[in-house]
C-alpha cells in the first residue's frame, strides 16, 4: 500500500496534495491524497447528474460489496491485509476490527431489510403498489446527494451509511484522516461490486475543502465532539453525531455485584473507543464499592500492540496518548481516582503507547464530568439519587437501567434526549440489526409523499 | 536636477537596466534633498547607514528598516518624490487589503503604473491573448490597486473593461466573524453580477481570485459561457494550488489560458506566473527585477532558506514613483532561483502554512 488515491467520479485520483499517513509508531504506511475544493465541487456535480441504479441492481451490489470487503481481495489488499493495516493504522485492537468488518458485512447485505424498518407504516415504497390506487403514502428521499463525514474512532462508523446507497442515495464519503483505510477499501468494493464511480466517491479533503462537501451535498451526516453538535443544531441538512455519552444506571432494589461483567464490558468493548461504551455508571447509594470493583476488574485489560490477537486497549502514537492523559487528568482534578489517577499512558516502547483505564469517583450526579467521554476506557462513577431522577441521566446515546422500578423506566423512555433504553442486564454497546442507533438513519433521508392513481 | 546616472529610472518599458546600477540611481533619486520625497527624506535622518553611499546594489536593500507600518498614518502628499515637480502625474492613492490592521496607503504615478501595464501586456502577448478583446473583472476596485492595475492592462491591450466590485475588507470580516451564510451570499451576488455581464457582452479575458473562478465553477452555464467566450484567465489575490491549477486548466476552462499574478499594493502590483511549466510544477511568480525584487527567508533568522524551501517573503519596491524597500510580508512560499538576468529570489506555492495535524485531541470519541 504506496497511495490511498481519492475515488472521483471518473475513477481513482492521485493529487499532488498528499497526507503521509503512518501508523501509531511513526512509520509511514500510504499517501493519502488530498482533493482541492474544486474536486469537491465537480464530484458532488457529477453525483446529482447521475441516475440512480434501479433497487435489485444496488441491492445485489451491496450485497457482493459486503462479501467482497469482509473477505475478498479489494485494490490489492486481502482481508487479513487490511485488518492488521487498520490496526496499525488506527490503533483500534484487532478484535474491535473483526468487529467491524462483520457489522459492515451484515450492512450491506440486510441493508434494506434494515431500512424499511424506519418506513412509516402507512407509506409503501413505489406508486405502483396497489395501495396507490385508493391513496396511500409513498416514502421518497429527502434529496439525492448524501454525504459523510466520516469518524476515525472506529471502523464501524462506515457501517451506517450504506442505508444511504441502499435508498438510492449517490454518497460521498470525506474519510477521517487519520484511518482513511476502511472507507477507501469499503469504496473500492462497491465500485468493483458494480456501484458506478459516480454512485459513491471517496474525498479526502484538508480543512479548507471540507465545508465544501456539506455544501454540495443535500444531505449529510457529520461526526465530532460538542462543537459539531452545537454548529450543526440548527441545520435541518446536516444529522451531526456526537460524543455518545452513554451510561449506566444501578438503583438500589438490584445487586451490583450481579451486574459487573455487564458494565465492565460496557466500558471496555470496542477498546472504550464507541459512542455506545458507558462514559458514567450511576449507583443508588455507596459508589466507592463499585468503583473499587472496576478498577480492580480494568486494571486487569493487557496493554498490547493493537495488531495483536489479544489486544484490548486502542493504541495511538505516545504524544498523542500522552494529549489524551493530560486532558484525562485536568478533568478530573479532585476526583477521587480508583485507577489512572497517576496516568494513563502505557508506553509500549515502540513508538506508540496503549491508553489504560481509568475510573474516578465523583460526589454529584448533576457532575458535569459525568459527560466527559474519552476514547479509551474511561468512566466516571457518582451516587444517584431519587432528587436526581431522570435528569441525571440526560443526553445519553444509550442508558442501560439496572432497576426495577418502573416509574423510573418510563421517565427514562420519555426523556427526549436518551436516545436508547436499555433494561436489565445488557451492555450499553448492545445492538441489532433492524434497530435504531440514534433513531433510524431513515428517518432523515426520507419523507413521505400522498400519491393516489387511477 | 536629474543627473545622467538618474535616466537609468526612466529606462524604456521593454528594456532591462543593470540592477545594482538601478538601485544606486534610485538611492540617488529618493534620498536626493531636491528629488526625494519628504517621507524619506524625513527617514533617512533616522537610519544608521547612507543609502546614497551605503545601498550599492539589490542586496543592500536589506540594510531598511520595514516603513510600510507608517504607511498607515503618513500624510500621502509626503510620499511624492519632490523630484516630479508640480506636474506629477498621480494615478491615485491606494490602500492594502487592511488584513494586518488598518489599511496602508500608497501613492501610485502614472509612469509606473505604465511600466507594470506594459510588462503584464507583453506577457499577455506571450501567452497568445489576443489584442483589442473585453474584459471582465470581479476583483477590488476603490482603494485596492488591483483594480487599476487590471484596467490599465486592458486599456493597454486594447480592451473595454467592465468591473464588478469585490469588497475585500468587507469579506474578511464576514469570516473572520463566522458568517458564512452572508459570506456565501456576498459571493453569490458577485457571480450573479459576473453572469449579468458574462451573457450580454462578448468578454475575452476574466480577472478574478481564486476562490471566485471555483464560485462560477459550481454553475455550468457559466462554465459553458466562459468556454465559448473567454480567451484568457488572470487570476490573482489569493492561493492557488497545483491541483486546482491542472484540475482548472484540464477539465473546468480547457479553451483558455491561466495566467496567474501574485500582488500587493506593498509592491504597486504584481510577480506574474512563470510560463512554460509542467501541471505537477507548482505556480512559479517572477517579480519583474529590478523593480521589484523578493527574497525568501528564514522569519526567525532572517536569513534566505536554502532554495527549495519554504520561508517568509521579503519584497522590495523601487521605482522611480516609490521605494519600499525590506518588507517582511506575512505570506510564506518556497524559494526558487530566478530567471536569467533577474536578480533576487522567485517564488512558488504562496500561501499558509500547510495545515495537517487537525487530529488534536478532543472530548467525544470522534
Amino acid at each position: 500500500m504506496d497511495f490511498l488515491d481519492a475515488l472521483g467520479p471518473k475513477g481513482p485520483y492521485r493529487s499532488r496534495h498528499r497526507l503521509t499517513v503512518s501508523d501509531v509508531t511513526g512509520v509511514p504506511m500510504a499517501e493519502l491524497s488530498l482533493v482541492p475544493r474544486l474536486f469537491v465541487t465537480r464530484a458532488l456535480a457529477a453525483l446529482r447528474a447521475a441516475d440512480t441504479l434501479p433497487l435489485e441492481e444496488r441491492l445485489a451490489a451491496l450485497k457482493r460489496a459486503g462479501e467482497l470487503f469482509a473477505t475478498g481481495t479489494v485494490a490489492g489488499m486481502s482481508a487479513e491485509a487490511y485488518e492488521g493495516a487498520v490496526c496499525r493504522m488506527s490503533g483500534s485492537p484487532l478484535a474491535n476490527v473483526r468487529i467491524a468488518v462483520e457489522a459492515i458485512r451484515l450492512s450491506a447485505t440486510d441493508a434494506y431489510r434494515n431500512v424499511q424498518a424506519a418506513r412509516p407504516v402507512g407509506a409503501v415504497g413505489d406508486w405502483r403498489d396497489p395501495y396507490a390506487r385508493s391513496g396511500t403514502a409513498v416514502w421518497i428521499r429527502r434529496g439525492d446527494v448524501f454525504a459523510v463525514h466520516a469518524a476515525g474512532n472506529h471502523p464501524a462508523v462506515h457501517a451506517l451509511w450504506l442505508e444511504a446507497l441502499a435508498l438510492g442515495y449517490r454518497v460521498a464519503v470525506r474519510p477521517s484522516r487519520r484511518e482513511p483505510l476502511t472507507p477507501y477499501r469499503l469504496v473500492s468494493a462497491l465500485r468493483a461490486a458494480g456501484f458506478g464511480p459516480d454512485q459513491v466517491v471517496l474525498l479526502p479533503t484538508d480543512h479548507d475543502a471540507a465545508g465544501e462537501i456539506l455544501h454540495g451535498a443535500d444531505l449529510s451526516m457529520v461526526y465530532g465532539g460538542q462543537e459539531v453538535i452545537d454548529r450543526y443544531a440548527a441545520d435541518p441538512a446536516v444529522l451531526p453525531n456526537g460524543p455518545g455519552r452513554s451510561k449506566i444506571l444501578i438503583t438500589a432494589d438490584r445487586e451490583w455485584r450481579d451486574h459487573l461483567d455487564v458494565v465492565v464490558d460496557s466500558i471496555a468493548r470496542h477498546g472504550g473507543t464507541a459512542c455506545v461504551n458507558a462514559t458514567a455508571v450511576l449507583v443508588e447509594g455507596d459508589p466507592a464499592p463499585v468503583a473499587e470493583a472496576l478498577a480492580e476488574r480494568l486494571a486487569a485489560l493487557p496493554s498490547l500492540p493493537p495488531q495483536d490477537e489479544r489486544a484490548v486497549l486502542p493504541v495511538h502514537p505516545l504524544e498523542v496518548a500522552r494529549g489524551f492523559e493530560r486532558l484525562l487528568l485536568g478533568k478530573a482534578a479532585g476526583a477521587r481516582a480508583w485507577l489512572g489517577g497517576d496516568g494513563v499512558v502505557d508506553d509500549l516502547g515502540d513508538g506508540s503507547a496503549a491508553l489504560r483505564p481509568a475510573v474516578f469517583q465523583l460526589d454529584d450526579p448533576r457532575d458535569p464530568r459525568l459527560g466527559v467521554e474519552l476514547s479509551f476506557p474511561c468512566v466516571w462513577v457518582a451516587p444517584w439519587t431519587r432528587e436526581a431522577g431522570v435528569a441525571a441521566l440526560r443526553d445519553s446515546l444509550v442508558v442501560t437501567a439496572i432497576t426495577g422500578d418502573e416509574a423510573l423506566l418510563d421517565g427514562l423512555l420519555a426523556e427526549p434526549s436518551i436516545k436508547n433504553l436499555y433494561i436489565g442486564d445488557h451492555p450499553t454497546h448492545w445492538i441489532a440489526p433492524g434497530l435504531p442507533h440514534d433513531a433510524y438513519l431513515g428517518e432523515f433521508l426520507m419523507r413521505t409523499k400522498a400519491v393516489i392513481r387511477g | 536636477m536629474p543627473t545622467a546616472s538618474l535616466s537609468v529610472l526612466d529606462i524604456p518599458f521593454d528594456e532591462r537596466p543593470d540592477p545594482d546600477e538601478y538601485i544606486r540611481a534610485a538611492m540617488e533619486w529618493h534620498f536626493g534633498p531636491d528629488t526625494g520625497s519628504p517621507f524619506w527624506l524625513r527617514t533617512a535622518e533616522t537610519l544608521d547607514f547612507d543609502p546614497r553611499r551605503d545601498v550599492k546594489g539589490v542586496a543592500d536593500l536589506a540594510l531598511f528598516p520595514n516603513v510600510t507600518g507608517e504607511l498607515r498614518e503618513v500624510p500621502v502628499r509626503d510620499l511624492i518624490p519632490q523630484g516630479y515637480g508640480a506636474d506629477a502625474r498621480i494615478v491615485g492613492v491606494f490602500e492594502s487589503g487592511g488584513t494586518t490592521g488598518a489599511p496602508k496607503r500608497i501613492v501610485c504615478l502614472r509612469d509606473w503604473l505604465d511600466r507594470l501595464t506594459h510588462g503584464l501586456s507583453a506577457d499577455l502577448d506571450g501567452l497568445g491573448i489576443p489584442r483589442g478583446v473585453d474584459w471582465l473583472a470581479i476583483a477590488p476596485s476603490g482603494p485596492h490597486m488591483v483594480g487599476e492595475m487590471v484596467a490599465g492592462t486592458a486599456a493597454r491591450h486594447g480592451g473595454l473593461m467592465f468591473r464588478v466590485d469585490m469588497d475585500p475588507r468587507w469579506v474578511k470580516k464576514l469570516i473572520s466573524g463566522g458568517k458564512a451564510e452572508e459570506t456565501d451570499a456576498y459571493v453569490n451576488h458577485l457571480v450573479e453580477q459576473a453572469a449579468y455581464v458574462l451573457r450580454t457582452q462578448d468578454i475575452g479575458v476574466l480577472m478574478t481570485t481564486p476562490p471566485l473562478l471555483e464560485r462560477l465553477a459550481r454553475h455550468d452555464d457559466l462554465i459553458e459561457l466562459i468556454g465559448e467566450k473567454v480567451k484568457g484567465i488572470m487570476w490573482g489575490g489569493a492561493h492557488m494550488d497545483a491541483d486546482t491549477r491542472h484540475l482548472l486548466r484540464s477539465e473546468v476552462f480547457p479553451g483558455c489560458e491561466l495566467y496567474g499574478t501574485y500582488g500587493n499594493t506593498m509592491i504597486l502590483g504584481g510577480a506574474t506566473e512563470r510560463l512554460g511549466l509542467g501541471p505537477d510544477e507548482p505556480c512559479v511568480f517572477d517579480p519583474r527585477t529590478p523593480f521589484v525584487t523578493f527574497s525568501v527567508v528564514d522569519p526567525a533568522s532572517g536569513r534566505p532558506v536554502p532554495y527549495g524551501e519554504r520561508g517568509q517573503v521579503v519584497m522590495n519596491h523601487v521605482s522611480k514613483s516609490a521605494l519600499l524597500p525590506n518588507n517582511l510580508e506575512r505570506d510564506l512560499a518556497i524559494r526558487v532561483p530566478p530567471p536569467e538576468g533577474a536578480v533576487g529570489d522567485s517564488v512558488a506555492d504562496v500561501g499558509p502554512v500547510a495545515m495537517f495535524d487537525d487530529e488534536v485531541v478532543i472530548e467525544g470519541v470522534y
